[in-house]
């Protein structure tokens, strides 16, 4: 008797099922939103979507599942949008989501790239997916859901060579060679040929370009014990006709440089240290010794608003939560804050 | 180092030279962990929380891994990524690195990881098996925070051949084989076990994480649907040989050679939300472990000593790549090399040395003392990285010695109180652990183990595993070690042993905190680190009990149920204003474990039925309610049914088992599918040449 209520008791404990299907009616997405990517841990299959609407400060957490009745994968990494379509790329799932953005419904998918991380249009037509551990940058055909050629990019190794972010500049597209890279490369997106390259710092993770069209690269520097070297974080600015650099400024070694981001005007770069938020003007001859906001969490990722240069930065909090955004005005002032997804690791603005 | 080396070596000549002066009365062989010295329990036992196995358990079936006979017949929490696919395991809210496990005597974790799979133990290949819960593990062995897994082979006790042969085959193209040879006389005893396992693993589920999509000539979807998917890329195949020779001395002693090889081949399936063409992809492990062990034993009427040493080596290979191709307007090229996403090749060298007794004195003191030596040699090598200078390998090469002494003294006070204490002190590569002292204490309420109250207290200590230090990218060799305090008070009762009803079990409470609590979380430079980050406060209540009816001599019914209520929170300091994880139950942590085994058997019939549950996991440290933020609860049902059948020549056996009896949907970890309803059918045969009676 003792036996089974025990059982029983113990049965009470197990929970119901919950169904997850049936998914809620077409979302309202705002004419101006931002849409925040939540990576989700690796393996774990729990990247989400977040949308936020900066004039009510309205959050939609989990928007892909909730719009459409299934997971969005294993570490979303990026979002694009082009002629009103969300392009997310899903890193440790290998695919890529096109989603209406009117409905978040999906619209179609590209499989068949093995582990993408950034997409750049060129044209309705053609986009390129930048991809990590392999030597391949894709080619797409957004109208066709198909995968049309690939670029082998020179003297990187298939194992651990990687492309990061990419920039689209008259009839160029330059690419960052971030994990154990050391390079940006300049592709002719007419023949798809490699037409240059030039060496920065060790590991550059992030481009931006400013309103005189130089490109700035954030390199990492590595880490200790990195076969390919281990450095001062830096960031350059490159002339990109001549694929050459025209400043270095070198951060402490040992500084945890990550993202690097431009406002609309393309006159103010922001990037985050250490955690810290620091900006400085494209003409400024230095780095800023003071950050423009630090203390509120370790800042993971970032974002600028093009419509008013608000600036969004994320705190992934232990990684093992939904992380935080935090809402600056440009003079960094507090407006607001809100959780969204787990590792909140990039953004993109409707 | 030497200095370590040169200590060890004494300690180890000193503990020899004693046995060789002990007492030599030694055909009145009587082990001391059954010295009944006051009263009807062992004095090793005094204030320990223990839980044993029965052989019944242990040698189920030959499809059964060490896993499975913890899910079912244990409370504590086994994690597993899919059918024979990493299962680890932890105890009271801790993680699986805070387990310890013994085989033989020597620790098999993984002195890179820190835990062990259970699901590459065989349970056919384990004569006995127990679990140590929290401070109960320090008198065997420190770092076990949650506790500590027991594992041991014994010398066969029959006397003779003895052969026996099983094969099963079950759902999803399983097959398993199993051999067992056995030689015993009154001085040798010889054993080979050898099995082979092997499935291409493709159950089918719905898969909830994923909608195919229906599309119009136009690419507009106008349909979506859940797909049925196999596993994919699960397939597996082990082997695995243990090979063991005793010899019983005139004088008494016993000298022990026992080599376990492990020869393991599985591809790790794919995820709910791959979708990665599964022909293009290979993710696969791979690995080769010989553990080999020599002991040498001496028991007398009052005192135990034994020395051994062992070797551990293990080479493993982890893969997961992608067969690049050129696609081009749906055009495929083939031809291309292959793309690596990930490549690990590990080597590890373990060396083994132990040496220790027990005497008891004047039947109400029990002292023991123990020495026990670790040497590891690690070489990891990961992906090829082109530099400047070439090319270079991303790994570490490192070696560490741990020497750990430990000494136990246990006092009867009175025939109904008992006493212990244990002093442990670990040396760590070039760090010294805190003393570590356990107190264990124990009161006989009612006479005979009718009703025992009993209690301990401990501290504990647990090193930074080879990879938390030094694994490259992100190994942190400044961290500190996880330490804590814990404490359990429990009862136990036995209530008409040896009649026709007869009950026993347990019921205890525990509280552990442990500090410096390891977590490896991302760096901004896309790398994982180890960081010493949290405090966690452990407590609840563990239960056990077992109830045996024997109306009749061919007809007996046995029940063993376990549950365990476990509160796991992170008390730690949070990491900003905005963090929501502090006060909350750790990820996969259950609050509620449960388990029971029902067995009955009537005359050459046997039937079994397991079940096991574990209320549901949140995988957020914030236990936030997001859509995956919580995975359901889950209770497994299993039946087995057998006949043995005597023939003149030979006896067989037939068994037909059910896994999953209700099909249960369920997902032990995020986005990882387990099996529906499975079967298994084994047929075992066991000739009765050249067998003589046993002992």
């Amino acid at each position: 008797m003792i036996y089974a209520a025990l059982l029983a008791a113990c049965t009470l404990f197990v929970g119901c099922e919950k169904d997850s299907d049936g998914p809620k009616e077409p979302a309202l997405v705002p004419d101006h939103a931002l849409f925040v990517v939540n990576a989700g841990n690796w393996g774990s299959s729990n990247a989400s979507l977040t949308i936020y609407d900066p004039a009510t400060q309205a959050v939609q957490n989990e928007a892909f599942t909730t719009y459409n009745g299934y997971k969005l994968g294993d570490t979303a990494q990026s979002m694009t949008i082009h002629d009103n379509t969300g392009w997310v790329v899903v890193n440790n799932s290998h695919i890529i989501f096109a989603i209406d953005l009117k409905t978040m419904k999906e619209k179609g998918r590209i499989t068949g790239i093995h582990s993408p991380r950034y997409l750049c249009f060129v044209s309705d037509t053609k986009a390129y997916v930048s991809q990590m551990y392999s030597n391949k940058i894709t080619i797409i055909n957004p109208k066709t859901y198909q995968i049309t050629g690939s670029i082998i990019c020179p003297n990187m190794a298939a194992d651990s060579g990687s492309t990061e972010e990419m920039i689209y500049e008259d009839g160029y597209l330059y690419v960052a060679c971030w994990s154990y890279g050391k390079r940006i490369l300049k592709i002719d997106t007419r023949t798809d040929a490699v037409v240059g390259e030039v060496e920065v710092g060790i590991q550059p993770c992030a481009l931006v370009k400013d309103k005189n069209d130089k490109i700035w690269a954030l390199c990492d520097g590595g880490y200790e014990g990195n076969p390919l070297g281990y450095d001062a974080p830096t960031l350059v600015r490159i002339n990109p006709r001549t694929m050459s650099i025209e400043a270095t400024f070198t951060f402490t070694k040992g500084d945890y440089l990550s993202k690097i981001r431009i406002n609309d005007e393309e006159n103010r770069i922001y990037w985050l240290n250490n955690g810290s938020l620091y900006r400085m003007s494209i003409n400024d001859p230095a780095l800023p010794t003071t950050p423009l906001v630090a203390g509120e969490g370790f800042f993971y990722s970032l974002t600028i608003d093009p419509k008013n240069e608000d600036i969004y930065c994320s705190d992934a909090i232990d990684y093992q939560q939904q992380g935080i955004l935090y809402r600056y005005s440009a003079t960094g002032t507090l407006i607001d804050s809100f959780y969204s997804g787990i590792i909140p690791t990039e953004f993109c603005w409707k | 180092m030497k200095r370590i080396l040169h200590c060890t070596t004494t300690a180890l000549a000193l503990i020899l030279s004693m046995a060789a002066t002990a007492q030599d009365t030694l055909d009145r062989e009587v082990a001391v962990d059954r010295v009944e010295v006051v009263g009807r329990r062992p004095m090793k036992e005094i204030g320990v929380q223990r839980t044993a196995f029965d052989s019944v358990v242990l040698k189920e079936h030959i499809a059964l891994s060490m896993a499975d006979v913890l899910t079912y017949n244990s409370s504590i929490y086994v994690k597993s990524y899919g059918r024979a696919t990493l299962s680890t395991v932890a105890f009271r809210g801790t993680s699986p690195s805070h387990t310890q496990v013994l085989w033989n005597g020597m620790r098999i974790n993984s002195p890179m990881l820190g835990m062990t799979d259970f699901s590459m133990i065989p349970s056919h290949f384990v004569d006995e098996a127990s679990l140590l819960h929290g401070t109960s593990s320090v008198s065997e062995t420190g770092g076990g925070l949650g506790g500590a897994v027991k594992l041991a082979t014994r010398p066969t006790d029959r006397e003779g051949f003895h052969l026996n042969y099983v094969q099963g085959i079950g759902s999803f193209q399983t097959f398993d084989e199993y051999l067992h040879l056995a030689y015993g006389s009154e001085r040798w005893q010889l054993s080979t076990r050898l099995s082979y396992a092997s499935s291409p693993n493709e159950y089918t589920y719905l898969n909830r994480d994923k909608k195919e999509n229906i599309y119009d000539e136009n690419h507009n979807i106008i349909a979506q649907y859940h797909p049925t998917e196999r596993n994919r890329n699960g397939a597996y195949k082990d082997f695995h040989a243990l090979q063991e020779a005793s010899y019983r001395t005139r004088g008494g002693d016993r000298l022990s050679l026992t080599a376990w090889y492990t020869g393991s081949d599985r591809e790790l399936p794919m995820t709910t939300t791959s979708y990665a063409e599964e022909e293009r992809m290979e993710n696969r492990q791979r690995e080769e472990t010989l553990r080999a062990l020599m002991g040498w034993e001496r028991i007398t009427s009052a005192s135990k000593w034994h020395a051994k040493a062992g070797y551990i080596h293990t080479w493993s290979a982890y893969d997961r790549r992608v067969q690049l191709h050129e696609e081009t307007n749906g055009k495929v090229e083939e031809g291309l090399p292959d793309g690596t996403l990930e490549h690990t090749r590990n080597r590890i060298h373990s060396l083994f040395g132990q040496a220790g007794m027990e005497q008891v004195i004047s039947n109400r003191w029990l002292i023991s003392a123990e020495v026990t030596a670790y040497n590891h040699w690690v070489r990891s090598r990961g992906k090829e990285v082109i530099t400047e200078n070439g090319s270079e390998r991303l790994g570490y090469e490192e070696q560490c010695a741990e020497v750990t002494a430990s000494t136990t003294l246990r006092w009867r006070a009175t025939d109904w109180l008992g006493t212990g204490i244990t002093l442990r002190e670990e040396l760590y590569d070039r760090a010294f652990s805190p003393l570590i002292p356990a107190l264990f204490i124990d009161g006989e309420v009612v006479r005979n183990g009718g009703l025992v109250v009993k209690g301990s207290l401990s501290r504990n200590h647990h090193f930074p595993t080879l990879n938390d230090r030094y694994f490259q990218p992100g190994g942190n060799p400044d961290l500190r070690p996880e330490q804590g305090w814990s404490y359990d008070l429990g009862i136990a009762f036995r209530l008409g042993e040896r009649k026709r009803l007869s009950a026993k079990g347990s019921l205890s409470w525990f509280e552990s905190r442990i500090d410096d609590w390891i977590m490896w979380y991302p760096k901004a430079m896309g790398y994982y680190s180890p960081a010493n980050v949290k405090r966690v406060h452990s407590y609840g209540i563990e239960a056990e009990s077992t109830f045996a009816y024997r109306p009749t001599n061919d007809f007996t019914m046995e029940l063993h149920a376990t549950y365990a209520w476990t509160p796991s929170l992170n008390e730690g300091e949070p990491f900003s204003s905005a963090d929501r994880s502090v006060g909350k139950q750790l990820p996969y942590v259950p609050e509620h474990s449960a388990s029971a085994a029902l067995h009955l058997d009537y005359r050459a019939w046997e039937l079994a039925y397991k079940w096991s549950m574990y209320s549901e996991r949140y995988t957020l440290s914030s236990n936030g309610a997001t859509i995956t933020g919580t995975l359901e609860g889950y209770a497994l049902s299993n039946l087995s049914l057998s006949r043995t059948i005597a023939l003149r020549w030979a006896d067989l056996s037939i068994k037909g088992a059910v896994n999953n009896l209700f099909d249960k949907e369920y997902q032990a970890v995020l986005s990882r599918p387990m099996p529906g309803i499975n079967y298994e059918i084994f047929i075992g045969i066991t000739p009765r040449w050249g067998k003589k009676s046993s002992k």
